[in-house]
């Protein structure tokens, strides 16, 4: 796989966990453009999403979002969250799996 | 023009109990406050508008003399805290000594590696609880307002101490919560005004009475981390004296965003139900100047 697809799949399995973990029952993760934001005028999600965002990420892929400035970088949209953590994943000697 | 007079006078008051402090140290300071308030009291209808709906509800059929001396104890014993602020930072012997109730709670929760969410209110005087807190054994952050931060760096800056805490600042994005969320994560204290509802997610409960609208940050931060929700008051108990209480700790779990809601409301109420046993105690120490009820 090389590291476009290894992308495509990390994005999927973002896009999963915001719909199923958050209970989203309203949206499938097919629906979720990769450029929406994911707070407020995007996915609509709130502060409250974020915590549980934040220990859903820590959980998953063991990265963990310290504070306000990578925050607002990482819940950008998909995309953005996908670039952060394989970012965070190379920075700590991981691949992307 | 009104509110550049209004700014001055205020000045003015601030530097007669700065002086009043100088000359004649805290007892002094005490003993101004009694002129200064009653005549307040007594001239001011603004801060019975401000006051009275909370003592409707805590004495409620009180007389017109009764609800005055009410308030008069609420101002003064305000002031008083003010004063001691005033008086610790213009004296570098001045010291507060206070109990900490339930602190090995706390400290039991720290040393599982759990998070713990400290949950207080503008009762008694809350700078000395947030000072107090520095013997706990992890990092202790505290998320507060553009406005509350200033006053507490101001505390600090008075008494010489370093800050004993980390400012999160709520106006931030999201609201502070990607910085509590790590702080809880790595099992470290993050400190929470409970009482203050300022837009966002709410529940609504019974406070006295009469329902009220709370945020329900704390909860979800708790229920997210695993951390516990470890309920704390600091009350003025004498001229130098004050104590902190625990006065509950517990764990939120919910399953699904249904379930969510409801368990932020029970967990609401179990602080409201705290704050209600704290005013029977401290009637007077309680310091939301304004309509609680209708933030």
């Amino acid at each position: 796989m090389d590291i476009s697809e290894k992308m495509d799949d990390l994005k999927t399995k973002l896009k999963e966990m915001v719909v199923h973990d958050l209970k989203l029952s309203e949206l499938k993760p097919a629906d979720i453009d990769d450029d929406a934001p994911l707070f407020e005028e995007g996915l609509g999600l709130d502060s409250l999403d974020a915590v549980e965002l934040v220990v859903l990420i820590q959980k998953h892929f063991n990265v963990q979002i310290k504070d306000m400035e990578e925050g607002k970088k990482a819940f950008a949209s998909i995309n953005a969250l996908a670039q952060y953590i394989s970012d965070q994943l190379r920075s700590s000697g991981h691949e992307l799996t | 023009m009104v509110e550049g007079l209004k700014k001055r006078l205020e000045a003015c008051g601030h530097a007669f109990f700065y002086t009043m402090l100088f000359c004649f140290g805290q007892t002094g300071a005490y003993l101004f406050l009694w002129p200064v308030i009653g005549s307040y009291i007594l001239g001011s209808r603004r801060i019975h508008h401000l006051i009275m709906p909370y003592l409707n509800r805590r004495f409620p059929g009180q007389g017109w003399w009764q609800s005055r001396v009410a308030a008069f104890k609420i101002v003064h014993s305000f002031g008083k805290v003010l004063v001691d602020r005033a008086w610790l930072g213009l004296k570098q012997s001045a010291a507060l000594t206070g109990v900490f109730v339930g602190e090995e709670k706390v400290c039991e929760v720290l040393n599982q590696g759990r998070g713990v969410v400290l949950l207080t209110a503008h009762v008694g005087n809350w700078q000395s609880a947030l000072a107090h807190i520095s013997r706990l054994p992890v990092k202790v952050y505290s998320l507060m307002q553009y406005e509350q931060e200033a006053v507490a760096k101001h505390y600090f800056d008075l008494g010489n101490e370093t800050c004993p805490f980390h400012i999160i600042r709520s106006d931030g994005f999201l609201g502070g919560m990607v910085e509590c969320t790590a702080a809880l994560q790595r099992g470290e204290v993050v400190t929470i005004m409970g009482d203050r509802y300022a837009g966002g997610p709410h529940v609504t409960v019974d406070f006295l009475g009469s329902p009220v609208r709370l945020p329900v940050g704390a909860y979800s931060l708790a229920a997210a981390t695993g951390a516990a929700v470890v309920v704390l008051f600091a009350a003025k108990t004498g001229k130098t004296g004050y104590e902190l209480r625990v006065w509950d700790l517990f764990t939120i779990h919910h399953g699904d965003r249904d379930e969510k809601q409801a368990e932020m409301g029970r967990a609401a109420k179990r602080f409201v139900s705290c704050l209600e046993r704290y005013l029977e105690q401290y009637p007077y120490q309680w310091y939301n100047f304004f309509d609680f009820w209708k933030q």
